[in-house]
């Protein structure tokens, strides 16, 4: 099989992992040096594909044969696609052209299980071992982990990777067990485990080799079980808690051909998968706990996001006077965001903060109306209803905005 | 001659590189010229056009060639103290491609001398210019940096290997070569763009002026296989063109390129390959399925043990693993702690951080060998709340404790052992199966409970965790008397009463 048509299926079957964020690395370069490739913690994407994913690695499998028969993915063991696989040097060649034509910020290497989780690992590992040292490579590594490999495996694969990861695949335990037979949540944790105290372990010994410097993140399966955003969450807030992870992915479950009857044949709402990384973001970014954004079971509003879902649930916290409340709320407040808080604190050093600032300062002013009070201004909405409130701010039906930015920190 | 000298006799200040202006603008400052009396300009604009060297042009004082000689003054003010974010946000402002660039970043320098700090704010009208210009270079520079496409070149053809043309918007090609420097190391590469261009050849920069357009002309089969990736990672279900048009605009497609396939995946996304999002040369090759039985499929794992199974209260959802007790079969002495905690819920071993290190210092005191002691917890499962991106512990409650005994009497009743000492007070109320017991009044006091002496002693977070190094000491010393009179009480037969 030619390169081409490896690379046409490869890659096409790794198009599910929503992970491709190349931030996080720590700086590096080729000035002077022998090889290629630089990082500076950020990251940048490089394409944008038409369903607005950005490109920024060369995220491809090492192969799509699969041994296990998980029933949400298109590569599994009963599933009748055409088969490839890359050998390593391939994969090399592939990730230093790209790389040199300023396609790519790196290589996102996953694969399907083939033989054993331990020979699966391996090859994993080699790839990034001959682009390290063989050719002198300090772009961007992301290796997804086996989570049965042996830990001295996953220890060397983080020598060489910026980042590991291991996917969750599906928010509990039971869903695991019945949509991913060969796939175990335990074993999950425990290789999520292994990694965090491995990180832990440089942090404590800094001299120490190094070790998946841009962290672990992983990935949860939206919609092809029953579970809903309160379940999703709640799961995402424990694993953050557990691991330290730097991401939760959301990946929207997508139909896939001659789909089992186990998953739905629809995808659920792409805006779900949106409010999930909204709400995610502010977990990790804003101080909220999955609790106070999903007192209740069930699912994230489709038709407002979930800090203003939570702003409206919680009322008397607000108006809150911009020229008195801590940096803190300030953000919690629809409409701004962590860096308009600071702004706002910067500018109160200097003077009282008035309506016409926060125009200037690009907030969304409708929607931070009802909430807040400045030194010449007071809402006149405050008895209104909450019910009112919602229908004036909520979103006007539209098509989904996925917010990349989002996807990328 | 000075830049105050030439407004004072009504001629304007001729600068072209960011260094110049801040020479002539610190000129202006210290002679207290304010802005309205102050016209900027170019000096090489015809050079430039017709190929002069942007970017290693002789920064000349400002203006010296241009202007006649006329005596200096005297300076006013003390040069101004800029600080060093203010003096980042003008030298990026000054890549911007706006024709009042050199007067307005001296306004705002200006307002910034005179007092009125507010103007570095993106709340003031100039400030929100600033950081808007600010903003604007450093999208362009990010840009650049992101849609670049290299070509390569035949190895014959000798260097540069790759070759790009681009279409900055601003000045931003110094830094944008810089980028590329550290990205390619020895490699050799051209980026050419309509007002100027950079070669390096693997050890040094040149700058070759601008130059005609001819990288698009070069066969590359690479790009053939970035095309076939591209096409490939995009999933048809999601069909979303906008933010895709958000992040690249328009103008930037034209040397992309992708974007010549664009338009016949999105129109075949919406035919029908969005049902599944497969894409259609995949879907017609020939597929095939794994012929290999479940069982064989199945990793070879440690089986679970029964206790990792426990579903007798909610805390293994949010625990990694159970944690069951350790230490000899037939140990005459177990401690019982609350529940696991952080780094024991990671590592499956009872008493591993901190509060475990602080045991060992307490058995070492006392003179017992931990080694010869059963340690365990009365949950088995760590209890915590999220801190941030930490957890945090938090107390089991009753519920938690009572679903938890089963597991707790199952190793007394393997281990036996003759004392059992309660560190805390959730270990003793777990094992003396009651609320109604604090700590306080049991400390010191052994008590017979079903067969075992209950000593009662405090936790080892408690001693890490209270405050004074007095009130330390004293924990510390109460914990070793503790295992000291549980050491003693071996020797005395429980089901004996005492004299």
């Amino acid at each position: 099989m030619e390169l081409k048509d490896k690379l046409e299926i490869l890659a096409d079957a790794a198009k599910y992992d929503a992970s491709c964020a190349s931030s996080g690395a720590p700086r590096r370069d080729s000035v002077d040096k022998d090889g290629l490739g630089a990082t500076n913690g950020m990251g940048i994407c490089h394409s944008y594909t038409p369903d607005g994913r950005c490109v920024s690695l060369l995220k491809i499998l090492l192969t799509n044969f699969c041994v296990y028969d998980c029933q949400y993915c298109v590569n599994r063991r009963t599933s009748n696609v055409p088969r490839a696989r890359f050998s390593v040097d391939e994969v090399v060649k592939l990730t230093r052209d790209f790389y040199l034509r300023n396609y790519i910020d790196g290589l996102f290497l996953s694969s399907g299980i083939i033989q054993s989780s331990d020979y699966t690992m391996e090859q994993l590992v080699e790839v990034a071992r001959r682009l390290r040292e063989e050719h002198q490579f300090r772009g961007y590594i992301h290796l997804k982990t086996i989570p049965d490999a042996d830990p001295r495996l996953i220890e060397l694969a983080g020598r060489y990777a910026d980042r590991l990861s291991v996917n969750i695949e599906l928010p509990t335990q039971d869903s695991v067990t019945k949509l991913a037979p060969e796939k175990n949540v335990h074993t999950i944790k425990l290789a999520m485990g292994s990694i965090r105290t491995k990180l832990d372990e440089k942090d404590d010994h800094p001299k120490a080799p190094t070790f998946a410097p841009a962290g672990q993140s992983t990935q949860m399966i939206v919609g092809a079980d029953a579970s809903d955003d309160q379940t999703i969450l709640n799961t995402a807030q424990t694993l953050y808690g557990s691991y330290k992870l730097k991401r939760v992915y959301y990946s929207a479950f997508s139909p896939i051909p001659q789909s089992p009857s186990s998953v739905p044949s629809a995808p659920p709402p792409l805006l779900r998968e949106h409010r999930l990384y909204q709400a995610d973001f502010l977990l990790r970014g804003y101080g909220f706990t999955a609790k106070e954004l999903m007192p209740q079971a069930g699912n994230l509003a489709l038709d407002i996001d979930p800090k203003l879902g939570w702003a409206l649930a919680n009322r008397d916290h607000f108006p809150l006077d911009l020229n008195r409340a801590d940096e803190s709320m300030i953000a919690r407040v629809p409409g701004i965001g962590l860096r308009t808080a600071k702004r706002l604190i910067d500018l109160r050093r200097l003077r009282r903060i008035r309506w016409e600032d926060l125009s200037r300062l690009r907030c969304s002013l409708k929607k931070l109306a009802p909430f807040v009070i400045t030194a010449d201004y007071r809402p006149a909405q405050g008895a209104a209803s909450t019910d009112l409130l919602r229908r004036n701010l909520a979103d006007a039906p539209q098509q989904m905005n996925l917010w990349p930015e989002l996807q990328a920190a | 001659m000075t830049a105050d000298a030439l407004v004072r006799t009504g001629q304007p200040v001729l600068v072209e590189t960011f260094a110049e202006w801040r020479e002539a603008a610190r000129e202006l400052l210290v002679h207290g010229i304010p802005p309205d009396q102050v016209t900027w300009g170019a000096p090489h604009m015809g050079d430039l056009l017709a190929g002069g060297d942007l970017f290693t042009g002789a920064p000349a004082a400002a203006g010296a060639p241009h202007n006649p000689s006329i005596p200096p003054t005297e300076p006013l003010h003390p040069a101004p103290h800029i600080p060093r974010s203010l003096m980042e946000m003008l030298q990026s402002a000054a890549c911007c491609r706006v024709p009042d660039r050199w007067a307005f970043l001296y306004r705002v320098i200006w307002r910034w001398q005179q007092g009125e700090h507010d103007v570095q704010s993106p709340a003031d009208e100039d400030g929100a210019r600033l950081h808007a210009m600010v903003k604007a270079v450093h999208r362009e520079e990010h840009d650049m940096h992101a849609y670049i496409r290299f070509r390569e070149r035949p190895e014959e053809a000798g260097p540069p290997r790759f070759v790009a043309w681009y279409e900055p918007r601003h000045d931003v090609l110094p830094q944008v070569a810089e980028h590329f420097i550290s990205r390619m190391g020895k490699v050799s590469w051209m980026i050419a763009t309509p007002e100027a261009s950079v070669l390096w050849d693997g050890q040094t920069l040149h700058n070759t002026g601008p130059l005609v357009r001819d990288a698009a002309d070069l066969e590359d089969t690479g790009e053939a296989l970035w095309l076939t990736y591209y096409r490939s990672v995009f999933n048809p279900a999601r069909l979303n063109t906008n933010v895709m048009h958000q992040h690249i605009q328009s103008d930037r497609w034209k040397n992309l390129p992708e974007a010549k396939i664009v338009p016949h995946m999105v129109s075949e996304a919406a035919l029908g390959a969005r049902k599944v999002g497969q894409y259609e040369a995949v879907g017609q090759r020939k597929g095939t399925t794994i012929p290999i039985a479940p069982e064989d499929a199945q990793p070879e794992r440690q089986q679970p043990s029964k206790l990792d199974e426990c579903r007798r209260c909610e805390l293994w959802q949010f625990a990694t693993q159970a944690v069951g007790g350790e230490g000899p079969r037939r140990a005459k002495i177990m401690f019982v702690g609350e529940q696991p905690g952080d780094q024991e819920d990671l590592a499956g071993q009872p008493f591993v951080g901190p509060a475990g290190k602080l045991l060992d210092r307490v058995c070492e005191a006392a003179g017992v060998d931990r080694d010869t002691i059963y340690v365990t917890n009365a949950v088995k499962h760590f209890k915590w709340e999220p801190r941030g991106k930490r957890r945090l512990h938090k107390t089991p409650v009753q519920r938690e404790i009572e679903a938890c005994h089963y597991w707790l009497d199952k190793e007394l009743a393997s281990v036996k052992p003759t004392v059992i000492v309660a560190l805390g007070a959730t270990a003793l109320k777990s094992v003396l199966r009651t609320a109604n017991v604090t700590l306080k009044n049991s400390l010191g006091k052994p008590l017979r409970h079903e067969g075992h002496w209950v000593v009662t002693t405090y936790h080892p977070s408690y001693v890490l965790r209270v405050p004074g190094e007095e009130a330390k000491r004293e924990a510390f010393n109460t914990m070793v008397e503790g295992l000291k009179l549980a050491h003693e009480l071996l020797e005395r037969p429980v089901d004996v009463p005492d004299a």
